[in-house]
């Protein structure tokens, strides 16, 4: 039963016909568009797929894309409008990917934790995106970014409090 | 060494936007249009069985399906090394999952149904696990046609055995070797099987056109390969190369999986069954576990004689690898270990015998390390367990017996410049070897080893790289190259190389990822050997360009080429300190010369490398007399673990790895390699395997329960060391490192362990519950594992 | 991987209209996080003929403190419990439990309620809420019911919940006195990953315990006699290994892909000796900080 679902994509409102069985990843890559998210386990182990959906990261192959009907969907896409943020920048600029296949869905993961805890310890930081497999770069580079951006962030309001 | 200006320097990478904007295009992000059909294959459900009949009939009936092929319609040949495989199971299945047909349909979950209904109808064969076994299997051979398969000169199948190939080497005189020893020891190592664990999974697309073209969009470590693969197994249909096209995109990590040619081969003959359709096959994580080249498990029996000063004065090696039901790539891994199998040690007197045996499992084929880790774990344990018995300290074995430049290797050549001794040293000094430390709780105990390391590229002696650059009209530069970006940042070290040469901006120059159409040859990106080669390549066709641009200048003015250079995209003269001619002036317009007339035109280099010096043809028996190995990479790792004695559990406190990069071009890159690699190696010996059922269904094809480290499983301590010993051949003195980084961390923990705790663990991996057992229950142990 | 299996999506907009439908017609699977139940409509493991999503159900959602009892609505998501001050305060045990559940980007899905109503014999949740004594709030078109957690799980996958039934919210009575917990999770390593062996203790000032296991069960258990032979005693070394020999008493493990039922047995006495000892420390404001790995 093909079932008409409306929701904001990356802030503009998409409207389309979808089949209860549908999962919002495959709708996201092969129907709008939506290459970021990628498909690297099918099964919620690996993080590759994640969006943010009303305001949470989510492994997009474990929601129905009829489940998004009157939500919001952001993806790296929509992370922001003005180029990349500082974590982007960071992640770029200090190497902190190798194939970058699973940097959509770190990225994502991180600004989540940014967004909820500005000042997050180095395990804060390897919690929040333990669920994001990455097979290159054993870690290591990719936790020192998010805890440099993290002090950056701070310091510059730190400045600006005083 | 020249005054280097980018060669050496740290820059950021160049394909960082696009990756960490979500630009970056995989093959599963191109869009192929409405007509885009996709496969979804039939597997075997048994690990042997004869294939008595298929019937598609309802399959083919189901509304939304375009096609169902078997393997009769494919009925040719293809491998690697070794033509031993179809493209679908023809009359026999040898592995649980192995293709035997295919169901092409408009949408993914209707080929997914209508494969479902394919009927096949199985004779169960006794299924052959056991690679130990399986040499004096005559009964259930898996291959009554080895022998007739198509190989290259360097493989001895044996006819009528379950032995595709025996790599045997030998040295000196062993008998005399052992009768000189003062201490011999014997035992035996177990390695299982392992899953390359890209994060991509495999994921190919393939368009035959109504004119006769095949183009394939392929997530591979080897677009060139693949080509030829396709275009022999698929010649009956009057292919020819030129009309054979792989184009390959940024790819999700490679690690050896993804070289060769393995579920790419179905979409290409797919691809063939509809015509002016493109087609789209995608592995998901399960068949992505047992339907892919998988790291080969081996059995390693060893002896070792030494004198009581330390000297080694013989080894005996045995390798039984579980190479799976094709070995079309994994004999050549088996191929390696026999060749390198001493270590990087001068040995003497030595026998290597390294056995490819058929098994009913997934085909075994390249992962980083290529035979080495595999070999090391047994190879560098038994060496700690040698120098205890001597009562000597494990590092001043390894210094009294590591190989030197200009040493004879196993098969008679000399030993390549290098820093063995250097890293030895550095790793040692970072991990505080020698000094005592306090462990954070009276149940836990502290650990130290040190373990070597070695590799040489496994390639054909005749594997190629070429390159090819154009100047833009800014002075910016497109260089064409097939050496794949898989991640360890190949495109930015080419640039590099070519902005080290040319004196243009690495932000100046785009590296295009492969296209057969239009990228000149590379063999594979394989071996860590591009840097070294399609590096050598790039620096010839960024010379070829400067000698060109030289020659113009001396031709419209009159300068002798001598004593020109280049400096901030300008030529410049040694003897006229004032003269600058801007590179955009002239590289594609042309120069102008005093009568107004314009000389030259579009600049282009070329660059072409081939080691010239290596054969990989010795004497069958005793491996003397070829160079199969063009250079080794060597190193040392080290480490400092916390076991807590009553659960098992290992604390990796600090791990070290130095390595003998030649010239590290990108020290930043390499440093991501060892950070990377290391922990890749330290999850093969701390939690990952692949279980077998006992009927060969691989019981663990997920991220449930095929574990690999996530954030935090990040070392306490990472300590990348580069040590540059030039190798001269190389760009730079450049030499690859990519897979050096896994290949110690087995026998790194194993030594460790043993070290805190006096638990030996000579299988792979060495888990928390084989530690606790060990110590705390020993008989129970001893039932259990090995 | 597409579900190839067809269903219909059903979104009740309001608990009422959820049971009937649930009285009505079979087959029905009610989707909370979706976690589970997705990964098993992509593998054939469920085939309903209609999935019926509960997050919009105002009934469903909160959690909240009333009358010394802590409800958490079915709905309340993984991350939910380990952000919420409530829980924080009353039973940080539980915070601990679901921090080792999946990862941030699944518990943001993920309920409390959906994992016991998978009951996996490695149920992360299903110890700490036995400790806690707990009740599962049922509901269906024939009334409610309070479901003893200790009646709950009768064996891997299956529960006391009837076909017709709904999770209403997971119920805690407080303790009238100060409490220490810990829950203990052996894992192959740090990161994600279902559990070898899970152990709870809750103890209070009085020094009465309370012990649970699970994934070394068909279904996650407390310990009675365990529990006995502690009450009213401090966990000194001495009383921890006669009581260790209790809980060996009480391990029925099996041998899988993730453990030897022989390291299992000896895990469990060693999780068992370290999570009392810390339960007991927290409960005296000392011991290792909530979310310390133990083993």
């Amino acid at each position: 039963m093909k079932t008409e679902i409306t929701f904001r994509l990356n802030g503009i409102e998409r409207s389309l016909f979808v089949e209860p069985n549908d999962v919002l990843i495959d709708v996201l890559r092969t129907r709008l568009g939506i290459k970021s998210p990628k498909i690297g386990c099918d099964q919620g182990d690996c993080g590759t797929c994640t969006v943010f959906f009303n305001g949470k990261t989510v492994r997009s192959c474990l929601v129905l894309a009829i489940e998004a009907d009157g939500g919001e969907i952001v993806t790296l896409e929509g992370l922001s409008e003005n180029g990349p943020t500082p974590l982007q920048r960071a992640f770029a600029d200090r190497n902190a990917f190798q194939c970058g296949f699973c940097a959509p869905g770190i990225i994502l993961s991180a600004t989540e934790l940014l967004q909820k805890n500005p000042e997050p310890d180095r395990h804060e930081i390897q919690e929040a995106i333990a669920g994001n497999l990455c097979r290159c770069t054993g870690y290591t580079p990719v936790i020192d970014v998010i805890a440099e951006v993290a002090a950056k962030k701070t310091a510059g309001k730190n400045r600006k409090s005083r | 060494m020249e005054n280097l200006k980018v060669v050496g320097q740290s820059v950021p990478r160049i394909d960082g936007l696009e990756k960490v904007m979500g630009s970056a295009q995989y093959v599963d992000d191109i869009e192929f249009g409405p007509g885009l059909l996709y496969a979804c294959v039939v597997e075997s459900p048994f690990a042997h069985a004869e294939i008595l009949s298929v019937n598609t009939a309802k399959a083919a009936q189901v509304k939304g399906v375009v096609k169902v092929v078997t393997g009769r319609d494919f009925p040719d040949k293809f491998g690697l090394y070794m033509k031993d495989r179809h493209v679908f199971a023809t009359d026999r299945v040898r592995f649980v999952g192995e293709q035997v047909a295919a169901v092409i349909a408009w949408d993914q979950k209707t080929a997914l149904r209508a494969a479902r209904l394919v009927e096949v109808k199985y004779k169960e064969l006794p299924a052959v696990l056991d690679p130990v076994k399986a040499i004096d299997q005559q009964c259930c051979l898996l291959h009554p046609g080895l022998g007739d398969y198509t190989c290259v000169p360097w493989f001895f199948p044996k006819k009528k055995t379950n032995v595709a190939h025996c790599r045997k080497t030998r040295k000196g005189n062993l008998e005399k070797g052992f009768a000189e020893a003062d201490v011999i020891l014997e035992d035996t190592y177990r390695v299982p099987r392992y899953a390359h664990c890209a994060i991509e999974p495999h994921a190919i697309a393939g368009l035959y056109d109504n004119a006769g073209r095949l183009t394939l969009w392929s997530a591979s470590q080897s677009p060139f390969t693949q080509r030829n693969v396709f275009a022999e197994a698929l010649s009956s249909l009057g292919l020819t190369h030129k009309d054979v096209r792989v184009i390959t995109p940024y790819v999700g990590g490679g690690f050896g999986g993804k070289a060769g040619v393995s579920m790419e081969i179905m979409c290409a003959a797919v691809a063939t069954a509809v015509k002016g359709h493109p087609v789209k096959l995608m592995w998901n994580r399960a068949q992505e576990f047992y339907n892919t080249y998988q790291r080969q498990g081996v059995v390693a029996k060893i002896k070792m004689g030494v004198r009581k000063d330390g000297t080694i004065t013989a080894l005996e090696h045995l390798l039984f690898w579980d190479a799976g039901a094709y070995v079309e790539y994994g004999a050549n891994v088996v191929n390696a270990a026999g060749l390198s199998a001493s270590g990087p040690y001068k040995i003497d007197n030595l026998k290597i015998d390294s056995h490819c045996i058929y098994t009913n499992l997934p085909p075994g084929g390249p992962y980083r390390g290529f035979g080495y880790s595999e070999f090391g774990f047994g190879l560098e344990s038994h060496i700690d367990r040698v120098a205890r018995k001597l009562k000597m300290d494990p590092l001043e074995f390894r210094r009294k017996n590591a190989i030197s430049a200009g040493d004879i290797l196993p098969y008679g050549a000399p030993m390549n410049d290098n820093g063995l001794r250097e890293c030895m040293d550095k790793a040692a000094k970072a991990i505080r070897w020698g000094h005592e430390e306090k462990p954070s709780a009276p149940n836990k105990a502290i650990g130290k080893s040190i373990v070597l390391l070695w590799k040489a590229p496994a390639m054909p002696p005749n594997a190629s790289s070429s390159a090819f650059l154009k100047f833009n009209e800014d002075g910016s530069l497109n260089l064409l190259v097939s050496g794949m970006e898989i991640g360890q940042g190949l495109l930015t070290v080419m640039a590099q190389i070519a902005s080290e040469v040319l004196s243009v901006p690495v932000a100046k120059i785009r590296v295009e990822t492969p296209d057969t159409d239009r990228n000149p040859y590379e063999w594979q990106t394989v071996g860590s050997h591009v840097t070294w080669s399609c590096g050598n390549a790039v620096k010839r066709a960024a010379l070829d360009a400067r000698r060109q641009i030289f020659e113009l200048v001396q031709r419209v003015h009159s300068i002798d080429a001598s004593e020109l250079y280049l400096e901030n995209e300008c030529v410049k003269c040694h003897t006229k300190p004032d003269m600058a001619i801007a590179l955009r002036s002239f590289v594609i317009d042309g120069m102008q010369a005093k009568d107004h007339t314009f000389k030259g035109g579009p600049i282009m280099g070329r660059g072409v490398f081939l080691p010239e010096f290596a054969s990989a043809i010795g004497d069958p028996e005793t491996g003397q007399g070829g160079k199969p190995n063009v250079h080794y990479t060597t190193g040392a790792g080290g480490v400092i673990v916390e076991v807590d004695k009553e659960t098992g559990k290992v604390k990796i406190l600090k791990a070290v790895l130095a390595v003998d990069a030649g010239k590290a071009i990108n020290p930043d890159l390499c440093r991501g390699q060892i950070t990377g690699g290391l922990l890749q190696g330290l999850a093969t010996v701390l939690y990952e395997d692949m279980r077998f059922s006992d009927k060969g269904k691989l019981l663990n094809p997920s991220f449930s329960d095929y574990k690999i480290p996530t954030a935090l499983d990040e070392p306490a301590e990472v300590v990348p060391i580069l040590v540059e010993v030039a190798q001269p051949d190389g760009p730079y003195g450049a030499r690859g490192v990519g897979e050096h980084t896994m290949i110690p961390a087995a026998s790194m923990v194993a030594n460790a362990v043993f070290n805190a705790t006096g638990a030996r663990i000579k299988s792979m991996p060495v888990t928390a519950e084989k530690i606790a057992l060990a110590i705390n229950q020993p008989e129970v142990f001893a039932k259990l594992f090995y | 991987m597409p579900i190839t299996h067809e269903f219909e999506f059903l979104r009740p907009s309001s608990l009422g209209d959820a049971l009937s439908l649930l009285a009505d017609r079979s087959g029905i699977k009610p989707l909370a996080g979706g976690t589970d139940l997705i990964v098993r409509l992509k593998n054939g493991q469920d085939t309903p003929s209609a999935v019926m999503d509960l997050k919009q159900l105002p009934e469903l959602g909160g959690l909240a403190v009333k009358d010394g009892v802590l409800t958490i609505g079915a709905g309340v998501t993984f991350a939910e419990l380990i952000e919420s001050p409530l829980i924080r305060k009353h039973y940080p045990l539980l915070a601990e439990a679901a921090q080792t559940v999946a990862s941030g980007g699944v518990r943001n899905r993920a309920t409390l309620a959906g994992n016991i109503v998978s009951a996996v014999p490695s149920c992360d949740s299903a110890t700490c809420l036995l400790v806690c004594d707990a009740s599962v709030m049922a509901v269906s078109a024939r009334g409610e019911r309070a479901i003893p957690i200790t009646e709950w799980f009768s064996g891997p996958r299956s529960t006391a919940l009837q076909p017709d039934e709904l999770v209403k919210c997971v119920r805690i009575t407080l303790p009238e006195k100060k409490t220490g917990g810990c829950y203990v999770k052996l894992a192959r390593y740090n990161g994600e990953d279902l559990a070898q062996a899970g152990v709870s203790v809750l103890v209070d000032s009085a020094k009465n315990y309370r012990v649970a296991l699970s994934a070394v069960c068909p279904a996650p258990k407390r310990l009675r006699k365990t529990e006995i032979f502690l009450k009213g005693k401090r966990p000194t070394d001495k009383t921890l290994s006669e009581a260790v020999k209790l809980v060996a008493l009480e391990v029925c493990a099996i041998t899988d892909i993730r453990a030897t039922v022989e390291y299992r047995a000896h895990m469990t006495g060693i999780m068992f000796k370290r999570c009392a000892a810390a339960a007991f420390a927290r409960l005296e404001g000392k011991g290792p900080r909530y979310g310390e790995k133990l083993v």
